[in-house]
């Protein structure tokens, strides 16, 4: 073979390794978007919708537009569709309950991994151990303990029990142990003299904390803001288990209801599956300029 | 006025684990008295606790027992920032989110001075260090020379008693390094505070220093004022630290020859022997047949015969290194070589015999069991 065909065969080669890999990825997405379109509920399947194939209704229905639903193609009836606004309320469930669980993760696991980084105490690099053999075990292993012990606060604080976000928030702080990790490798990764340069220049313990290390470890923290945050938006096992009115509902449980055993709303199940995407691509851009290389370079030369 | 003086009484440090287990002791019991107004260098080679004592005087590491005082105050409990002092960092550690205003100002605004007075005070520190055209930038956009100028501005802003030097040079290439050595002596001469400055490079301690404070393994091996250090060594350690080349250090014993008492190197091949008269003669009459160590350093090692007190050494060359002015001559010994700083242009060569004569006024003698010199 000639050299220039060698070199040929190597880019087809390349490329079509790296064209499949997109289609992989890209595909089933084209698929739930084009369900989203697509007149009637039917499950993602195609890749292609004749003209007279697309509608607006299910996303209608997700955002709470009032919609006319055919009922019979052969009379041409219809049923004007006034949706309960539940979707969008789903939507903002999770916004909220996501947002604020990912700022406590931040905080908690922040001053957590600060004093394993930093601190000497007792038992520090057991606890360290501790926490990733916990994190091994799937959450939804301890539901059923969660379930009770909010059951149990519930008796005794109601707006922190079954069925409120504050209680779902709980359970949702309870997994930081990976994060405690990733932020507790950043900040071994810091020089120490930064923050002794802060305290002969008179800050406290804290104040070095917070106005040297913090804002020298956005990246970190941008990173384990918006894992959170995806992980959250998506999570269906304890959210379907603490919150069970409706209304309540969370984006993912809220999703899945549409898809009933006895009505499979494939159509409007598309619809809020990509809208769900929104605002983790927002986050994702808002956070993505913190995630910067070479934030903390120049302040020390090791 | 005696702020700035700083008295450490039986420091001790002593590391300890998770559990508070002792594990490593890195300062065993040293008494240091630094004056008012002294540059002081700690010096010595790495582990030998010379960053553990400054960091202790900062206020950065707990102190195990003694006591540290500055000026008349006991600052054992005292946090940094209370004990009226500076430091300048090996890696700079300046705030790499901030602008070289606010790293200068951070202390200032931490103590909430004026706004006034924090602007007059930096932009006056800065433009006597050449930095005041780069206020607004970051630290990543200087060099390093500029970054540890910055640094040590930082310092000057907090108008310390005392400033701590971690091997603030370290760093920085060779060019810089000589010339920021310059700069803090100049800036010493300046401000005329007490600093304490820790380096693992005898070239820096020698030529900033006052005083020296040699250390070794967590223990005071000597202190004194540069030119004391190198020519009166009270150990082994410190005559084979300072200098460089360093010290010629030969084992051997004092014996009686047929012309008076010789040292003679105990080796097998190649052992030198040196004939001593004069005042080296009489001390070591005192040693006569004990292990020691004869040492003279390479520019008392010279081609011609001076006033008497001398003493010749005959050998062969084994290296032989050229460098202008002088060359250094590495003569073959028993233990190890006998290295010669030769004036002159001659050259010379490997294998060449040669004859050197022994400054006997330079001598000493070290014991070789307890490494201190013999008096």
């Amino acid at each position: 073979m000639l050299p220039r065909q060698r070199l040929l065969l190597k880019k087809v080669i390349a490329h079509s390794v790296l064209i499949a890999s997109c289609a992989l990825i890209l595909i089933p997405f084209a698929m739930v978007v084009l369900a989203s379109f697509r007149k009637g509920n039917f499950p993602p399947s195609t890749l292609w919708l004749n003209p007279d194939q697309w509608t607006l209704d299910h996303w209608k229905y997700v955002l709470g537009i009032p919609y006319r639903e055919l009922l019979n193609a052969a009379t041409g009836e219809t049923k004007l569709v006034n949706p309960t606004v539940a979707p969008m309320r789903w939507f903002l469930n999770s916004l909220v309950v996501s947002s604020i669980a990912s700022f406590g993760i931040i905080l908690l696991s922040g001053t957590a991994a600060y004093a394993f980084a930093r601190m000497k105490f007792r038992f520090r690099s057991q606890i360290l151990t501790g926490l990733l053999v916990l994190q091994m075990f799937p959450q939804i292993l301890t539901l059923t303990a969660y379930y009770r012990i909010l059951n149990y606060i519930g008796e005794h604080i109601p707006w922190l029990g079954l069925n409120t976000y504050a209680g779902l928030i709980l359970i949702y702080l309870s997994g930081i142990s990976i994060n405690i990790w990733m932020i507790k490798g950043y900040f071994d990764t810091i020089s120490p003299s930064m923050e002794d340069s802060a305290r002969i220049d008179g800050a406290s313990r804290f104040q070095a904390f917070i106005r040297i290390l913090l804002p020298m470890s956005a990246p970190i923290f941008a990173v384990v803001f918006i894992l959170s945050f995806i992980s959250m938006i998506s999570e269906y096992p304890t959210a379907s288990v603490v919150l069970q009115e409706s209304a309540n509902r969370t984006l993912a449980v809220g999703a899945y209801s549409l898809l009933d055993e006895h009505e499979k709303l494939w159509g409007h199940f598309s619809a809020l599956a990509v809208l769900s995407g929104v605002p983790i691509t927002i986050m994702f851009l808002l956070c993505q300029r913190f995630i910067i290389g070479g934030l903390t370079s120049g302040g020390a030369k090791e | 006025m005696n702020d700035g003086a700083v008295h450490i009484t039986d420091l001790v440090k002593t590391y300890t684990d998770d559990r508070g287990r002792p594990t490593f002791t890195a300062v065993k019991k040293i008494n240091l008295e630094i004056n008012n107004g002294e540059f002081m260098v700690l010096v010595g080679p790495s582990g030998c606790g010379k960053t553990t004592t400054l960091r202790m005087v900062a206020g950065l590491e707990k102190i195990t027992s003694g006591t540290i005082s500055i000026g008349d105050r006991v600052v054992n409990d005292l946090e940094p920032k209370d004990r009226g002092i500076a430091m300048v960092f090996q890696n700079y550690a300046l705030y790499p989110h901030m602008s070289i205003f606010n790293n200068m100002a951070f202390g200032l605004q931490l103590a909430k001075k004026k706004k006034d007075f924090i602007q007059e005070t930096v932009s006056r520190t800065s433009k006597a260090l050449g930095l005041d055209h780069m206020l607004e930038r970051k630290p990543q956009a200087l060099s390093g020379g500029q970054r540890q100028r910055v640094a040590l501005g930082r310092a000057i802003v907090r108008n310390p008693q005392v400033f701590l030097f971690d091997e603030p040079l370290s760093n920085l290439d060779a060019k810089m390094r000589v010339q920021m050595r310059s700069e803090i002596s100049r800036l010493h001469g300046q401000l005329g505070n007490t600093m304490i400055y820790v380096t693992h490079d005898q070239v820096e301690a020698m030529t900033m220093g006052d005083r020296i404070c040699v250390m070794k393994d967590g223990l005071i091996m000597q202190v004194a004022d540069p030119l004391t250090l190198y020519r009166q060594p009270e150990n082994l350690f410190v005559a084979g630290f300072i200098g460089s080349p360093p010290m010629n250090l030969l084992k051997g014993k004092v014996e009686k020859g047929d012309g008076g008492l010789v040292f003679k190197e105990t080796a097998n091949e190649n052992a030198v022997t040196i004939p001593l008269k004069g005042p080296v003669e009489t001390i070591a009459a005192k040693v006569v047949g004990k292990s020691i160590v004869f040492g003279i350093r390479p520019e008392h090692l010279t081609e011609e015969s001076k006033n008497g007190s001398t003493a010749p050494v005959s050998s062969t060359i084994d290296i032989a290194e050229p460098m202008g002015s002088e060359s250094l001559v590495y003569m073959r010994a028993g233990t190890g070589n006998l290295i010669a700083r030769i004036h002159g242009e001659a050259l010379y060569h490997m294998g060449q015999p040669i004859t050197v004569y022994v400054n006997l006024d330079k001598v000493a003698l070290f014991d070789a069991e307890t490494e201190s010199v013999i008096r």
